[in-house]
């Protein structure tokens, strides 16, 4: 009888143990989730990962935390492929030496806390990020032995960039590769890691939107900056609601949770996207997809020519991409929207399986045998590489597939004592200007995934960091985009659309503009409604 | 039975320091580190490597173990290497989310669990019998992620009834909106955590049923109702009340794919992707927390069946 009480007592107790945490946690801890003030014109937009509360102006370089970013703070410009856009600057001289650029600012900014924003802060956040060697634009600013970026306030609202030697592509260096967002001296100076301080939970900048709430894991919310210098922002709230399932936010964007969600052309095919008012908005983000051989393993340039002669680039986007009305075939590893693309100056190895088989007669090698790695976890090049094996095999040409995690596979591209691949799969958003490509050919540069040294190449790309005139910067770059052809080493297939779905509330699509990894280069300047 | 206690815990320090050391050394032995996952080709050698250098990934492994161990031992889990938050404080938002849909669940499930498992296991062989036994046959087979799916699809997409991304409404946040986001993960995890319990319930109901006290008890012309009650019940509940303290570690990863697919902001998507971008320091922190729970629940379970079961206390005294 004791033993029955005692078990009952403690069973009772345990529950109401249970009960009583589900309440503290109900009441007490999760108490904090109060964002009531969003409005009809508030903006939702689903994103695929959480960018933290310490996204910060001089570390922040993952696509989330550089969308957060944008709306937070402002850049003195940004340099896209349509040309140069101002923002806290209203413009620019140049020098004749082309060494230094003076910047003129935009009168009556002020930062979040009221403060004005003058040439000094310009001053500061160039300096900080200059000399923190962790900063994402750490290495715009600096050039090693040859010297780096000076900055000074020539008085309260103009600066002057002064660089060590003549740069072409200057303006893409100032912006850094994915932006220099200007940051006030009076809240960060004498902070030492930017990555971790409390300031971080609350940033003063004087961007489109200002930090409202942060709720981990679930979404981050954005309040309009009334006092914007470029107007009152169209949506009153953004809001980034974190959905790391996909398939979750298909639903999502079809029920009308979220306004705007990234699909795939897979995804865009099994969605009801007329019946739910959906629009799909395709733009480039001028990703090249590549495959890329390494030449100390495959140092035969007719079997690596025989292999290119083998595929059919068409059929290969379409396999990717599935919809041919979302994706640009690509020649050269500049995207179609760059200024200095010219498909016409390379040889673009249409397909010939006869070629390629008399290639690999030359060669001693009628049916080598080569390891392809690519992103297991990345459905467009899983199905590209199903193709390519299938295309190289019309040529007597066996390819083994290896799909694995995409940083394993980025480490072992890197490393130039690899011998696991033969050839891998690459991709990434460079920049506008042809220079930002230079560390994917530089001989002896980690990211020279060929792992070959060509002289040629580096002295081109070296003529064309330099060359202001911009006819012969055309010529150089007609003949670096040539070599790199005619070395074989990599072969581009295509540069998928990103496809941003939004729901019926969303316009004004064109003046907020669609950008590479932002997605929206103004989102003050959607209207919701 | 303090002895008992402390001696149990005290061969828990080994066990989880042993499991730190083989889940750090493996994370370690990946082909690549969290700093790899964030560089891209834009980046200097230099930026890279003072990256690398800022986390410790310059030091040997052991020295980065032995830095990693010193932190913790001062309640110190460290920062994301990829988000640069403070574990500890986003583990104390992040945990009690996921105890909020899991404690629930749970016990639903559990309570659930008893009630069929005896109906079940009292009427073995009858049609009762097969068609909770069938019920729960089904449900074992069922994925989560496929459950979770169907029921957004059913009342999320195509009824629109309930909400199915998040915890809250942005902009409400209401208890009754809590609630109505609660709605399907809740199903979700007390149909996943259902049929387990059940079956086995249900087997120890049948192991007592076979027993020799029963037949006594029937052959002494006790009832049905009152020899379930009074002896089947209380054989059947001591093992079923441990199994209550081996689910102690689902209280923090318990619900990892069913956050993930509802966005429910727990430890689950989190934790996935911290593992994702082998960002070591919340993956040991997690896994510390979840194998210490492990152990401190199986050590409640056996004190919660030496509570119930006077013959094994007499043991342990």
């Amino acid at each position: 009888m004791a033993a029955s009480t005692l078990s009952r007592r403690s069973f009772v107790g345990l529950a109401g143990a249970t009960a009583a945490t589900a309440l503290l946690a109900r009441f007490g801890i999760v108490g904090d989730i109060e964002f009531a003030n969003a409005d009809e014109t508030t903006f939702t937009y689903a994103i695929a990962g959480d960018p933290g509360s310490n996204v910060n102006p001089v570390t922040t370089s993952d696509r989330f935390g550089l969308m957060t970013l944008k709306l937070l703070f402002a850049q003195l410009f940004t340099y896209r492929a349509d040309g140069v856009h101002f923002y806290l600057a209203t413009g620019y001289d140049e020098s004749e030496d082309h060494l230094e650029f003076t910047f003129h600012l935009r009168e009556g900014v002020t930062w979040s806390d009221g403060e004005p924003v003058t040439a000094d802060d310009v001053v500061f956040s160039y300096e900080t990020i200059r000399e923190t060697p962790v900063a994402d634009a750490y290495s715009s600013l600096n050039y090693g032995d040859q010297g780096k970026v000076l900055v000074e306030a020539i008085d309260d609202l103009t600066v002057k960039f002064t660089f060590p030697f003549v740069i072409a592509a200057a303006l893409e260096q100032l912006q850094g590769p994915d932006g220099v967002y200007i940051f006030p001296r009076h809240i960060y100076e004498g902070i030492e890691d930017y990555e971790n301080t409390d300031v971080n939970k609350n940033p003063v900048g004087c961007g489109a939107y200002i930090l409202d709430d942060y709720q981990a894991g679930s979404y981050i919310a954005f309040r309009a900056n009334e006092n914007y210098f470029d107007g009152v922002p169209g949506p009153s709230y953004v809001v980034y609601q974190i959905i790391t399932n996909e398939n979750s936010g298909m639903q999502a964007i079809q029920t009308g949770a979220v306004d705007a969600w990234i699909a795939t052309a897979a995804q865009v095919q099994q969605m009801q996207i007329e019946a739910n008012g959906l629009t799909v908005n395709p733009y480039t983000e001028g990703r090249v997809a590549y495959i890329v051989i390494n030449t100390k393993l495959v140092p035969d340039i007719n079997v690596r020519k025989a292999l290119f002669y083998s595929l059919d680039r068409e059929q290969i986007a379409l396999a990717a991409v599935l919809d041919p009305n979302y994706y640009d075939v690509e020649y050269t590893f500049l995207p179609t929207n760059s200024a200095y693309y010219n498909a016409d100056a390379v040889e673009k190895y249409e397909r010939n399986i006869d070629k390629a088989k008399e290639l690999l007669a030359e060669a001693g090698q009628p049916n080598p045998t080569f390891v392809f790695g690519y992103s297991g976890t990345d459905s467009l090049q899983t199905n590209a590489a199903l193709m390519i094996q299938r295309n190289a095999k019309e040529a007597g040409i066996n390819i083994e597939l290896r799909g694995v995690e995409s940083s394993a596979l980025s480490k072992a591209m890197k490393n130039a004592d690899d011998k696991e691949y033969h050839i891998t799969f690459g991709g990434y958003i460079m920049g506008i200007d042809p220079d930002s490509y230079t560390p994917l050919f530089a001989s002896g540069s980690p990211s020279n995934y060929a792992h070959y040294d060509n002289a040629v190449l580096d002295d081109l790309f070296a003529q064309g960091r330099i060359e202001t005139d911009i006819e012969k910067r055309h010529e150089i770059y007609d003949a670096v985009q040539a070599e790199i052809a005619d070395q074989a080493t990599h072969y581009q297939l295509y540069s998928n659309h990103r496809l941003l779905i939004t729901g019926p509330r969303v316009k004004g699509l064109e003046d907020a503009k669609l950008i590479p990894i932002f997605t929206f280069e103004d989102v003050n300047k959607l209207q919701i409604g | 039975m303090a002895k008992f206690i402390l001696r149990r815990l005290a061969v828990a320090v080994p066990i989880v320091l042993l499991i730190s050391i083989i889940v750090f050394a493996l994370m370690r032995a990946a082909p690549y580190d969290a700093v790899d996952a964030m560089t891209t080709p834009r980046m200097s050698e230099e930026t890279i490597a003072a990256i690398k250098a800022k986390y410790g990934y310059d030091q040997p492994v052991y020295v980065q173990y032995f830095g990693w161990l010193e932190d913790v031992l001062q309640f110190n889990f460290g920062n994301s290497i990829v988000t640069k938050q403070p574990i500890a404080q986003q583990l104390s938002v992040l945990i009690p989310h996921t105890m909020m849909l899991v404690l629930p669940s749970y016990l639903t499930a559990y309570i659930l669990a008893i009630v069929l498992g005896l109906i079940a296991g009292s009427h073995r062989g009858g049609k009762l019998d097969h068609i909770i036994d069938g019920i729960a046959s089904v449900l074992i087979a069922v994925p989560t992620f496929w459950l979770a799916m169907l029921l957004i699809f059913v009342f999320g997409y195509t009824l629109r009834a309930l909400p199915f991304i998040g915890m809250q409404t942005v902009g409400d946040g209401s208890p009754l909106d809590i609630l109505r986001h609660f709605t399907l993960p809740y199903i979700t995890l007390t149909i996943a955590f259902l049929p387990d319990n059940l079956r086995y319930v249900r087997s120890s109901t049948i192991t007592q049923t076979t027993q020799d006290y029963v037949q006594v008890q029937e052959a002494f012309g006790a009832k049905k109702v009152e020899i379930m009650f009074k002896h089947i019940c209380r054989n059947v509940l001591g093992p079923v009340l441990t199994r209550l303290g081996m689910a102690v570690p689902l209280l923090v990863t318990g619900a990892i794919i069913t956050e993930s697919i509802f966005s429910w902001p727990g430890v689950g998507p989190y934790f996935i992707n911290a593992i994702k971008g082998l960002d070591y320091p919340i993956v040991m922190a997690i896994l510390l927390l979840s194998s210490t729970l492990t152990i401190l629940g199986n050590l409640l379970a056996d004190v919660l069946c030496a509570i119930a079961d006077p013959r094994i206390r007499q043991g342990v005294r």
